[in-house]
């Protein structure tokens, strides 16, 4: 993991305000077109729409002419920018220099990634861009002319939609964040037909030097829109929060959430944290004689099958709820609409504030259980080695 | 002409009946169908054992939550089961299953096995919709009448291979304008018309293959050709099948609810067949771009090269994918070709050896010599 | 410089037939396709359809299988496999409207040179007329 990243002070004064006169698209792909142009990249890795289809797919570029197919805000998150950038950079280090442009949350994820050694960002500049959410993918493919239409009025109205998917209605963490996540930001908000370029890493502010682009133009305005559309969404994402634990704490209330489930696993094959090759619970652990399997059922008159819905998805919470970006790639691909991406989110955010951990905002912060210390959650021991301490300075 | 039963009940409440009472006279150790989770449309496949739960028991509910072959394998991987067990599968999830028996990943042994002449099922998305008991209102019109439902899945709609094989008891519904007030149970085994005792109804000879079946058989065969010749237009193999699969995220969902497809570790997702990051430069020089992740096509037509040949159609594939690829209509037309070439039919006997674990000397044997 | 298309072949001979029979070929003198890249594999049985869609999928021009007639086996019954699953490919080929005349299947015997020269040198011929295999150049795989 020697990733030669110093922190740049993330709460950046300037930025490079670029024309987007012809379009915003145009704006942001001539970004990566000249920084490929200009070989301070060999590769660009970026979503892109697949020719006579309605499909997007990612695609790392090195010819030019594939910009045409480029897209960097799709209407739909197909796979995810984490999941995507991993696939190629796991085995082995990159000879390559590439620029990765990512939506936030996809970027949070390849950060998780990096600490659990399933990425290479050695050789990446990582790139997120404001992100005015995506639409939910199975809608998308029903009527994509439908869909695409909708997203274009969301996007550029900044819109909190319900036709969004759920991860993003209840999403604050749309744009750059006071963290060391990615190296560069394109800023949207704020400027009417402009785009910022943000330097948030030495990395960053290196590409942007080779580019040409001097950090000289005021940040305000970027910054102004950013802080109110994140108060909205932050409150939008607390009434989130608040509705679904009131549904959870009642009788059965997350059981019957997993009523429809078929165990299928699709959540966990499409969410870019879940990395094992061979998943646990996917493992010939859980396999029964048929007495037991008979057993069980005796034990409660009926057993459900396949088993385990309720261990896979706590297990699964267990196992990466604490690296979980909220990116809502688990729901997109539930085919029963379970309300997983929902769950998965309201968990993680009670767990992650346990550890005061927010996954993917710093590359330095260890993952919360891969790291200690001597003093810390005295009050779940026994005996309760906090109540001892009052009692000593009591005395 | 069969041996068969005539039941003077509603066919679901009927098939119930006598399941609960082979429950409740210890006949059977368990009930192997499917049962109610909720009042909002949720169902599963459950193992039940005791008379009280049976009550949510829901046999031949129109959802394949998941192939019941499958889970019937995962029963009886590790060995037969010593108790008596009662299992409701329709007809494609018992070729499944047999398959699976072939190939040492089950048991057949000791089940007495009940399948329907089938209506097919809807499809998985329409579990939880509001409409739902409407759609399932309208599914059983359909089955009365031997039509073809809208809302089943379209394997469903295309599939003629209907009439269950194997089963000891073929529970007849389709084309049964009578439905609501009577239904045949078809003793197809001595087990069958063992069990068949503790039904109550009178003792008839009837024709499984009726007109209605038969004409139905015909329109199934209409859509089929329909559905297959606009799956990938001939002639433009490689770029329709790209296109067909574009939108694919690799999740590997088809292969995993998929009965045939039972690897614990698919080569698929092993270390074989992930990306070498060194062989970036040289795929990028060579094409000017890359679409990751990478093995797409190699996926889908890898895998046909695993199972299609044993497909037996019941469309999990289709249902489970995130981005409405018609998975199971491009793997049954591959399927059906290969059935053809090989004179196999997946699920019918259970003697049979797969092709791929079998030859014969004297066969194909232009081959090789041009 | 020659400019002439030459198409990219990989051939997966079996060690006891077909390899031996290209070395005989090649010791003889006779005139193979320079383009012909060989992989021995110790039978015909070895050759995982994978192997040659793979091939194909990263832009073979052509996929030649080889191994001994049946009956002559060196392993008895490895070349009984193969035949089924080259017809197998063939099948999936045909059906999915892919090029089925970019791979193949041929019985070439340790003794027969003059076979293996003629079979490689003819597919080679058609492999020039087919062109280049689109795979090549295609993205979205």
């Amino acid at each position: 993991m020697n990733n030669n990243q110093k922190e740049t002070k993330s709460n950046p004064k300037k930025g490079k305000t670029l024309p987007a006169e012809k379009s915003i698209k145009d704006a942001v792909l001539n970004i990566f077109k000249k920084a490929l142009a200009d070989n301070i990249v060999d590769a660009v890795l970026i979503p892109a729409k697949v020719p006579d289809t309605d499909a997007y797919s990612w695609i790392l570029l090195q010819d030019e002419s594939l910009f045409d197919i480029a897209d960097p805000l799709p209407p739909v998150m197909n796979v995810q920018g984490g999941r995507a950038l991993s696939s190629f950079s796991k085995n082995g280090e990159l000879d390559l220099k590439i620029a990765a442009l990512m939506r936030p949350c996809e970027v949070r994820a390849a950060v998780e990634l990096l600490k659990l050694h399933q990425v290479d960002l050695d050789n990446v500049t990582l790139v997120s861009i404001d992100c005015p959410g995506a639409m939910p993918l199975r809608d998308y493919m029903n009527d994509p002319k439908k869909i695409n239409d909708s997203f274009k009025k969301i996007s550029e109205q900044w819109e909190i939609s319900e036709s969004l998917r759920p991860a993003c209605q209840n999403c604050h963490r749309f744009s750059l964040m006071d963290g060391t996540g990615s190296d560069l930001h394109i800023g949207l908000l704020g400027e009417n037909k402009k785009v910022t370029l943000i330097s948030n890493s030495s990395t960053g502010r290196d590409v942007m030097d080779k580019l040409g682009f001097e950090p000289k133009d005021s940040l305000d305005k970027w910054k102004a829109t950013k802080e109110k559309l994140v108060k909205e969404k932050s409150k939008k994402r607390e009434s989130f929060l608040k509705e679904w634990q009131e549904k959870i704490k009642k009788t059965d209330g997350f059981f019957n959430e997993l009523n429809k489930c078929i165990n299928c696993h699709n959540c966990m094959n499409a969410c870019p944290i879940c990395y094992c090759q061979q998943c646990y619970f996917d493992s010939q652990t859980i396999n029964f004689k048929p007495e037991t399997y008979l057993q069980k059922s005796k034990e409660k008159g009926a057993l459900r099958f396949p088993l385990n819905t309720l261990l896979f998805h706590v297990g699964r919470m267990s196992h990466m709820v604490l690296s979980c970006v909220a990116c809502g790639a688990c729901e997109d691909a539930c085919p029963v609409s379970v309300p997983v991406g929902r769950l998965f989110s309201m968990v993680g955010d009670q767990t992650q504030k346990e550890f005061d951990y927010i996954p993917g905002l710093n590359r330095e912060d260890a993952l919360p259980l891969q790291d200690f210390k001597k003093d810390e959650f005295c009050e779940v021991e026994t005996p309760n080695e906090c109540e001892e301490k009052v009692t000593e300075e009591a005395k | 002409m069969a041996k068969a039963i005539k039941i003077s009940k509603n066919v679901q409440e009927g098939l119930f009946d006598f399941l609960k009472s082979l429950l409740e006279k210890e006949k059977i150790s368990g009930v192997f169908t499917l049962k109610k989770m909720d009042d909002n449309g949720a169902v599963s496949y459950s193992l039940i054992t005791s008379p009280d739960e049976f009550k949510n028991a829901v046999p031949l509910y129109p959802f394949m939550p998941v192939n019941a072959g499958k889970a019937l394998s995962s029963f009886t991987l590790l060995g037969k089961t010593e108790e008596p067990i009662v299992a409701v599968l329709r007809p494609c999830e018992l070729r499944a299953f047999v398959e699976l028996v072939k190939r040492a990943q089950g048991d057949i042994e000791n089940f007495l096995i009940i399948s329907p002449t089938c209506g097919g099922v809807l499809s998985l998305n329409l579990m939880g919709d509001k409409n739902q008991d409407k759609m399932v209102s309208q599914y059983w019109i359909s089955v009365k009448n031997a039509e073809i439902s809208p809302d089943t899945r379209e394997t469903c709609q295309f599939c003629e291979n209907f009439l269950p094989l194997n089963a000891d008891i073929t529970v007849g519904t389709l084309g049964n304008k009578n439905l609501d007030k009577e239904f045949t149970l078809f003793l197809n085994s001595p087990k069958g018309e063992e069990f068949a005792k503790e039904a109550s109804g009178s003792s008839v000879s009837e024709e499984i293959e009726t007109k209605e079946i038969n004409e139905l058989k015909k329109k199934r065969e209409e859509l089929r050709e329909k559905y297959f010749k606009e799956t990938g237009k001939e002639g433009e193999g490689l770029k329709s099948l790209i296109n067909t699969f574009a939108s694919c995220l690799g999740c590997h969902g088809c292969s995993h609810v998929c009965p045939i497809c039972y690897c614990t570790l698919c080569e698929f997702d092993s270390k074989t067949h992930e990306y070498q990051a060194a062989s970036l430069s040289s795929d990028l020089k060579k094409k000017g771009g890359l679409k990751v992740p990478t093995g797409n096509l190699l996926f889908h037509i890898g895998r046909m090269t695993h199972m299609a040949v044993s497909c037996v159609s019941c469309g999990m594939c289709s249902d489970v994918c995130p981005v409405n690829i018609p998975v199971a209509t491009v793997f049954s037309k591959v399927g059906s070709s290969l059935q053809e070439e090989f004179k196999y039919f997946p699920g019918k006997d259970i003697e049979e050896p797969a092709p791929q674990g079998t030859y014969k000397e004297d066969e194909f044997m232009k081959i090789g010599e041009q | 410089m020659n400019d002439k298309y030459t198409p990219n072949i990989i051939g997966f001979l079996c060690n006891w037939c077909s390899y031996t029979g290209a070395d005989l070929a090649g010791t003889s003198r006779m005139k193979i396709p320079p383009s012909l890249k060989t992989i021995r594999v110790m039978c015909s049985g070895r050759i995982d359809p994978l192997f040659v869609l793979k091939a194909f999928i990263k832009g073979a021009d052509g996929v030649m299988m080889m191994g001994c007639h049946p009956g002559d086996c060196h392993y008895q019954k490895g070349n009984y496999n193969t035949r089924r699953r080259f017809v197998m490919l063939n099948s999936i080929f045909d059906i999915l409207g892919l090029e089925k005349k970019r791979i193949g299947l041929w019985w070439v015997s340790a003794s027969e040179a003059t076979r293996f020269a003629q079979v490689t040198n003819e597919y080679n011929k058609e492999m020039e007329k087919l062109g280049p295999n689109p795979t090549a150049k295609e993205i979205f795989l």
